[in-house]
Parts: structure tokens; sequence; C-alpha cells
């Protein structure tokens, strides 16, 4: 017996939008600081580590202290200092990207295990309030960051309930888009980072310092990660779970490369694969591929796939334009 | 492009030479550490360490003790424990640690000790694990530990095993003497959360977010909606229409989270009855509740999950495995063992069985091994008494869920119109009905996934 299908309406669409949007914000704050990386030449497979730590260091402190915005200013913070490592591994020391990558993942997926394990984790948080109840320090979840209604801009349909009825982080996401955007492709700053991605002998040549931007490039990278970790947490499943990431940096990683290492292109493709996560359980509930919903489930990664496949013939690649110094180590001649 | 960066190596290798070896010798250090850090701060994270480790160490010196019976002393006896998950995480594992506490501080004399977090293939290490370390009883509490439980059972027949969740057992007849089972089970509290959940619905539509289909959970979302339409019915004279989102996974709350709200988005529902480890259902509804201005309603599961739902808490299932355990501690220590397979219902492990009238009820008290969370005071009257009684008439069996008395007096029939119960030739269901249910009753509107 198949459920019967019901007609969905304007009230669906604003709903599932608005789903579409939080999801997608995660991959949006990690693409948005690995297309920087990857646009100054640094490839960073680390941000499902840097996410995931920054999601068990934003549980923390918000099980601690309540304080979200000190949560995510630690979340991002801790996330630094990961690629931080990876930036003198691969900028200073001029080792394998890709090796280097995947060990702060490794290491990140079990430094956030560790910390919220129960016993580390109650004398943590014993560590950072004293006065913390011991039934708090056992609770798993956390009240989930305020939504805000915008005036006026709210009350549009669709748009309004996707876009303007959201909470603090997603807003300063759509600020950082465009301002990372302008960054890049207005300003001269920004054409460094560029150039030092194209061309890092030409860029030193000309007085950029090479090594300087592929660090800022690399610790933003990082700052970005550990943000979409607070937001994963706090502002969209307020609930820990050991690697509540579940793959999503790479996710992010895939999206970079789909995105053409454009923020604004960044944000649609986000969006998109937001909306394919959104999806699935609507899907489900609505009645379509009820008899087999295993299929429904796979959708997100099945998406990743197709676009790595599309991505692996070389002609996607140069006409989408891969910095041409991408994961090659800068040696300066002397 | 790519010559530049070639230039650069080579330059790099015939000046810095020594500088780049060092270089890259300290850099190796530091991925080398970085790995090592990540793969040993992965397992400290997985847990499953603990279990592996000793596991495998301990194997030989156990099969070199020797089989002696050493069961008469009634102090200093110790129980094992092996844990799917973390003990810290809501739900299973979390039930199973408050049990075992529970029962160790109800027979004193008892030590127990735990490992968590045992993938199922590392299982029979665990096992050899804490026999070596001296239990004298071992609990095994997930279905996939069930035949290297049966095989640790033939292979120390001076020990004693329990299974949990599964169906072998000395007393089924398909593993040794010294092996029990025991599951507690959750369909006849399904169906009281119904009636409550068709008592307060605007709708009529109840959602459920179930995690696999399995006899048992198929089982619960039957007793559900049998429940709900039983007070919706007799209030509106409509039936109610139930859905279900599976998610395919026990505790997942990041899917949870989706699957809640496509429910209460798209079916307008405005109960949700859930089969996952973790409170987001209830906090998804407690949402609704408070912020978005719409009235969903949830539940409990295993525990009292009040404090997560406060508004948007209507009762739920919770269970006290302590009683099982606590029995197969004083068998052991009286040497009075029995191979059991216990199917832990309302009114089992209760002081005593008799029904008591409504105004006497104990339920919603933590009573026995499975006892419905308080129900909330919106409930009216009328529909809190009927639960009081069903819970009391359940203690003795005479009330089933699954027969024409729970369905308003009418036949059982599946999504295909099929009568499965008709009050005559099936009067209610059996134990293997129960166990091997495979169809929705109609009131359900979701398939069940082939």
């Amino acid at each position: 017996m198949g459920a019967e299908v019901v007609a969905v309406g304007v009230e669906w669409l604003g709903a599932f939008l608005s789903s579409t949007v939080q999801a997608g914000t995660v991959l949006l704050l990690a693409a948005l600081g690995e297309t920087y990386a990857e646009r100054s030449g640094i490839l960073n497979l680390g941000v499902e580590g840097m996410m995931i730590v920054g999601a068990a260091f934003s549980y923390l402190i918000t099980l601690a202290t309540g304080n979200d915005l000190l949560a995510i200013l630690v979340a991002m913070g801790m996330a630094t200092l990961l690629a931080l490592i990876h930036a003198v591994i691969s900028i200073s020391f001029r080792l394998n990207q890709i090796v280097s990558g995947l060990a702060i993942t490794l290491f990140g997926l079990g430094l956030s295990g560790y910390l919220t394990f129960p016993d580390v984790r109650v004398g943590i948080l014993r560590a950072i309030n004293p006065s913390l109840p011991m039934s708090m320090a056992y609770r798993q979840s956390t009240p989930k960051l305020p939504d805000i209604s915008i005036p006026l801009l709210s009350q549009i349909p669709v748009i309004g309930p996707a876009f303007f009825r959201q909470n603090a982080i997603i807003y300063a996401s759509y600020v950082l888009t465009v301002l990372l955007w302008w960054f890049l492709f207005k300003t001269r700053p920004g054409l460094n980072i560029r150039s030092v991605g194209e061309n890092p002998a030409m860029a030193d040549s000309l007085g950029i310092n090479v090594y300087l931007i592929r660090y800022v490039a690399t610790l933003l990278g990082g700052a970005l990660a550990g943000l979409a970790g607070a937001f994963l947490f706090i502002g969209y499943q307020p609930f820990w779970v050991e690697g509540m990431t579940a793959g999503r940096g790479f996710v992010a990683l895939a999206l970079v490369i789909f995105a053409a290492w454009s923020p604004l292109r960044v944000m649609a493709g986000a969006y998109l694969f937001g909306g394919v996560e959104a999806l699935q359980f609507r899907l489900q509930v609505l009645g379509y591929g009820t008899t087999a919903p295993q299929f429904l489930l796979m959708l997100p990664y099945v998406t990743t796939i197709i676009v790595l496949v599309a991505l692996s013939y070389e002609m996607i690649r140069k006409k989408i334009g891969v910095p041409a110094a991408l994961a090659i180590p800068y040696a300066r001649e002397e | 492009m790519a010559s530049t960066s070639k230039d650069a190596e080579r330059k790099l290798l015939t000046r810095r030479e020594f500088l780049g070896i060092s270089g890259t010798a300290a850099a190796g250090i530091a991925v080398a550490t970085a790995v090592a850090g990540g793969v040993i701060g992965y397992f400290a994270g997985q847990t499953s360490a603990p279990a592996a480790g000793p596991a495998k160490t301990f194997t030989k010196t156990i099969t070199a003790a020797g089989p002696t019976k050493t069961i008469t002393a009634a102090r200093g006896l110790k129980a094992g424990y092996i844990y799917v998950g973390p003990v810290g995480d809501y739900g299973w594992t979390h039930a199973h640690d408050e049990g075992r506490k529970w029962a160790d501080s109800h027979v004193p004399g008892w030590k127990s000790t735990y490992v968590e977090s045992v993938p199922e293939a590392e299982a029979s290490g665990a096992i050899e694990s804490l026999i070596s370390q001296g239990a004298e009883l071992v609990i095994t509490t997930s279905f996939g530990y069930m035949d290297a439980t049966a095989d640790a059972a033939a292979k120390h027949p001076d020990k004693y095993f329990v299974h949990i969740s599964g169906y072998k057992s000395g007393a089924a007849g398909n593993a040794t003497q010294n092996m029990s089972a025991a599951f507690a089970e959750f369909y006849q509290l399904y169906y009281l959360c119904g009636l409550a959940a068709g008592a307060v619905t605007k709708t009529g539509i109840m959602g459920y977010v179930a995690a696999y289909p399995t006899p048992e959970v198929i089982r619960h979302i039957n007793a559900f909606a049998l429940g709900a339409n039983y007070s919706y019915r007799k209030r509106t004279g409509k039936d109610i229409k139930a859905y279900v989102v599976w998610l395919f996974s026990w505790f997942n709350p990041g899917k949870t989270r989706q699957a809640a709200m496509s429910l209460v988005e798209e079916r307008n529902a405005d109960v949700l009855a859930f089969t996952e480890d973790s409170p987001t259902t209830l906090e998804v509804a407690e949402e609704y509740t408070t912020k978005k201005g719409r009235k969903v309603w949830s539940f409990s599961h295993y525990s009292d999950m009040r404090k997560y739902g406060p508004h948007a808490h209507l009762t739920g299932q919770i269970v006290n495995w302590g009683p099982i355990y606590r029995d197969f501690y004083r068998m052991v220590e009286t040497d009075s063992w029995e191979t059991v397979d216990i199917w832990g219902r309302i009114g089992d492990f209760v002081p005593y069985r008799w029904r008591k009238p409504e105004d006497k009820s104990t339920c919603c008290k933590p009573e026995g091994v499975v006892y419905p969370a308080p129900v909330n005071s919106v409930v009216p009257s009328e529909w809190t008494t009927l639960i009081k009684q069903r819970y009391e008439d359940m203690k003795e069996l005479i009330f089933e869920p699954f027969s024409l008395e729970g369905n308003l007096g009418e036949p059982i029939r599946d999504q295909d119109g099929k009568v499965r119960i008709d009050g005559k030739i099936v009067p209610r269901a059996d134990h293997d009905m129960l166990w091997s249910m495979n169809w929705f009753v109609d009131y359900v509107k979701s398939p069940i996934p082939k």
C-alpha cells in the first residue's frame, strides 16, 4: 500500500526553505573559510576535524556557562588552533597538505570524543564552573539559539519564513558571504590572496608576503570551520552526539569545488545541499518513496558523489578554474 | 605555472638541503604526533579501547583458571555488564546502567563492573574479560551479543549469563541451561500513551518517528495507533490518521529533528510518538509549543524526560531494568538458578499483581520494570481514569490492547482491510503474533518499507 500523497502549498514551501537554510548554513560557513584557504593555495582536509572540535567546545561552554557568544568564540578559537597546526605543517614545513589535513580530522574527531566523554566532561565543566549542578553536567542538550524575526521582511510570503525568521548566526552568514565575496574580488588584499594561490613566485616578486597571506587564509578557514561547528550544535541540533558532524566537513570541501571558489556560488551550493538534506524526510512524510525510504536517506551523499565525479574530468576542472598552486607548497627562491 | 613551483623545489634541494631535511624531519615528527594523538584520542573517544584492549589479553588467563564452582559465598559476588553504547548517552545504555545501579543497591554484597561501547564483534572478548575479573553473572545488553553470549555460556558452565532482547536461552531450548533471556516490553505503555494522545489531539493526526521496521517497533506503532483511535473516536466519532517516518537509525538526533518537523509541518500532526533513543522529538514538540505558537505533544522514552519538554510532555514509557537484574542476582546468590525467558510487562516484578481500583491505582509511579510517565493534567479526567483502569487491568492481563476491547469492540484490521484479530478464532494477540508482527493497523497511513 502506498501512502496517500499530500499536495504542498506556500506554507510548506516556506517551512521547507527554512529547513534548507538551516541545514545549508552549516556547510556554508565551513565552505566559505575553505574557499579562502584554497584561494591562497592551501588545501585543508582538516575541516571536518575543526568543525567537530568547534561543536564540542560550544557544547561544553554553553553547558558550563550558558553563554552562547562565549561558546562561539571559544569554538572558533580552538578550531583556529588546529588550523595553525595545519598552517605550520603545510606552509612553513612544506609537507603534504592532504596527509596533514586528514591527520587533523582524525585528531579532531578523537579529541572531541575524549573531551565530551561523560567522566572527562564532568571534570572540565566543573573546572569552568564549580557551582554547576551534577544533573546539568550529565545533560547532552542545551537550549537552542533563539530565532529572531526581522520586522516587515519576515512577513513576506515564502521568503520571510525561509530567510528572515532565523537565528543570529544565520544572519551573520548572509553578511559574511557578501563581505567575503566583496573582499576577495573587489579589493587589493583580495587580489593578493588570489594571486598567491595562482602563482606564488610571481606574487612574491611583486612584494606580496606569500607566507603571511597563506597563514591568514588558513587560520580564517579554521575559524569559520569552528563557527560552522558551533552553529551545528547551538543553532541547528543542540544535542551532543559524538561525531555529530557526520561527514559535513567533507561535503563542505566538495561544495567549494562545486562552487568554483566563489563565496556567492558557495552560498547557492550550500542551500542546494541543505535542501537535499531537508528534503529526505519531507519526501517520506509526503508519501513519496515510502516503500524504500533508505533511498531518500542516501540523497545528500549521492549528490556529493555526482559532483565529485563530474569534477574528476580535466575539462570540467579547467573550465571552473582550480587555483593553479592549490596544494603545492611554496618555497621562496633566494 | 607548474614549472615555477618545480623550479622552486629544485632550488630548495640544492641550496638548502640541510635545512630542508631537518625541516622535513621536524614536520614528520609533528605529523606523526598528530596522527598518533588522533588515533589515540579517537579510540579514547570511541571508548571501544577499554573493551578491546584488556579483553584480548585476558582471554588465555581465564581458560587456565579452570572450572570450579564457588558460588556458595554469599558475599563479594560480582556481576559484569556489557553495553552497546556509552553510559552517558540518553536512552538504551543509560537505562541499563541505571538498572545496574538499582540492582546493586537492592542486593547487598554484590558488586558490578561494566564495559561500554562494545562493538558486536568484540563481545566474546569483553565477556571473557569480565569473567577473568571474577564475574559470576554476565549480562549482555544488545541483540547483537546473542550468539557470543550463547557461546560463552556453553564454554563456561559454571558461570551464569543473561542476554537482553534476544531469543536464545536454556528455557527456549536453544542455549545451555546457564543462559537466560530477558526483555522489557513497551507495547502496553504505547497503548496508554495513545489513549492520552487521542484525548488531547485537535487535528486527529498522529506522527511517529520510528527507528527501524522491526516487529518490536511495528507493534509499538500499532499499539499507539489503537490507543489514540480509541479515545479520539469516543470523543469525536472520527478515526485518527497516523503517519510514520523511518530513520533507519536507533540514535540520531539530527535526523530525528528533521523527521519530527516534517510530520508537524506536512501532515499537521499535533502528537509525536517515537522509538529513538534521544529526547529530540520531545524537544521539537516543545519548540513548536513555546516558540512557534503551535501546540504539539510528545512523550518520555526509557526515562522521565519531562525536563526536555515541560510544556509538551504528555506521558511516556519508562523502564527500570533493576528488578530483572535483582532477581538474577538473588538466583545466583542462593544457588537456585533456573533458566528463564523473561518478557517484562506491566504487572511483572511488582510486589503483587492484583489490580487496584482506579482511585488507588499505582499508575504512573515507579513500579515493576515498565510503567508510564506521569500523565499531564491537560488530559481530561475521564481519560486519565481510563488509563489507570487499563493499566491496572493489564497487571493481571485482563485487558490486552490487541483485542476487540482495545479497538472499541471492533475487529482489528490491517492496511489491506484483512481482519487480523476477529475476537473469535483469534481473540487477542499472543506472544508469537506480537513478536513477528509485520503489518500495520488500518489507522496507520504510511506503508512498512520492504
